[in-house]
């Protein structure tokens, strides 16, 4: 069933079709919101919602529009939303020790995929530091770092999700990897990897 | 092309951006740098981790749960909606009427203290005397 028929369905409240779009694109949004807040059940979380939003607000919906780019669109401000009350959040529980923190990254890191025997301590480290690197990006170099990165999209599909120039889109990925290389640098310098 | 050069190109040049000048000189550099073959080997060996990290494995049982949420979400919102319009509606009247008491009540009471005002300025008078305690050095009152 082509993406038109199922929003059409969808708007007439079929529930076959909700059940297809779903299916079709859950890799597509959890993946996305991976990117974003890099923690899976957090992500499967942001990602029901955004479902719950579509079909909510499928009315809205421009026929002429593309559904992967609404539903990037949806699960990129989802995540920025994650990570923002995420943050003040933990601006209240402040008390909460960095070591701590990195505990639980470590731990986070061993129950996700990461635990394949290949993915040896090295690996770890490095995860949690690439993974820091890319926490510590401004929101929209993020969005734009995630969808290239994580869901290989080229500048031009980028530029449709963010609602911003190609060119703009190729400046934001730019001073994302001169940021992400100063960091690795940095720590690289410090011999943390 | 020193160093520090090419450590600020090599995220450009492991994701093959660089013009080809750019690429063969920094090419050249790490053919004769130990230094920054290191980096570029530890560079690339952490950008590598987005490989083995994107598209999770999914848990069984996704679309179940978005439905539920979504019912979740329905249901909550038509216990709002519908509530009896007793609760909705005569709850607030209610809340009004014994607040306005309130403040009835509250200004006839600050009338009739108005009108023993006298009463007032004579307790008031009495304090100075008391404060008269003060004057005097604890010691001598604890001898009393
Ligand atoms: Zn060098």
């Amino acid at each position: 069933m082509p993406d038109t028929e199922i929003i059409e369905q969808l708007k007439q409240g079929n529930e076959n079709a909700f059940r297809r779009l779903v299916e079709n694109y859950q890799k597509l949004v959890v993946n996305t919101c991976y990117g974003m807040v890099r923690n899976r059940e957090d992500a499967e979380d942001i990602a029901q919602d955004v479902f719950v939003e579509v079909y909510r607000n499928v009315d809205s919906f421009r026929a002429d529009a593309k559904l992967s780019t609404w539903l990037y669109r949806i699960a990129v401000n989802r995540s920025l939303n994650h990570i923002r009350d995420n943050k003040k959040h933990k601006w209240f529980q402040s008390v909460e020790s960095e070591v701590e923190a990195k505990n639980r990254q470590l731990l986070q890191l061993e129950s996700s995929k990461v635990d394949q025997p290949e993915y040896d301590l090295e690996n770890k480290q490095r995860a949690i530091i690439l993974h820091g690197a890319i926490n510590s990006l401004p929101e929209n170099q993020k969005v734009a770092f995630t969808l290239s990165k994580y869901e290989e999209l080229s500048y031009q599909e980028i530029s449709e999700v963010m609602e911003m120039s190609v060119s703009s889109v190729e400046s934001l990925l730019f001073r994302a990897k001169k940021n992400l290389q100063k960091k690795l640098h940095k720590c690289y310098k410090k011999k943390c990897m | 092309m020193n160093c520090q050069v090419v450590q600020k190109k090599l995220i450009f040049f492991l994701e093959k951006e660089l013009s080809g000048a750019e690429m063969k000189a920094v090419h050249e550099h790490l053919d004769i740098c130990p230094n920054c073959v290191l980096f570029a080997q530890e560079m690339k060996a952490t950008l590598s981790i987005l490989d083995t990290d994107k598209n999770p494995e999914i848990t069984p049982f996704f679309y179940t749960r978005v439905k539920a949420k979504l019912e979740n979400q329905v249901e909550a919102e038509n216990q709002v909606a519908h509530r009896p319009v007793l609760v909705r509606v005569l709850q607030p009247v209610a809340f009004s009427i014994i607040l306005l008491f309130g403040i009835y009540g509250g200004i006839r009471l600050g009338n009739t203290s108005s009108s023993k005002s006298v009463n007032v300025v004579a307790e008031q008078e009495l304090i100075p005397y008391w404060n008269d305690l003060d004057a005097e050095p604890i010691e001598i009152f604890l001898l009393d």
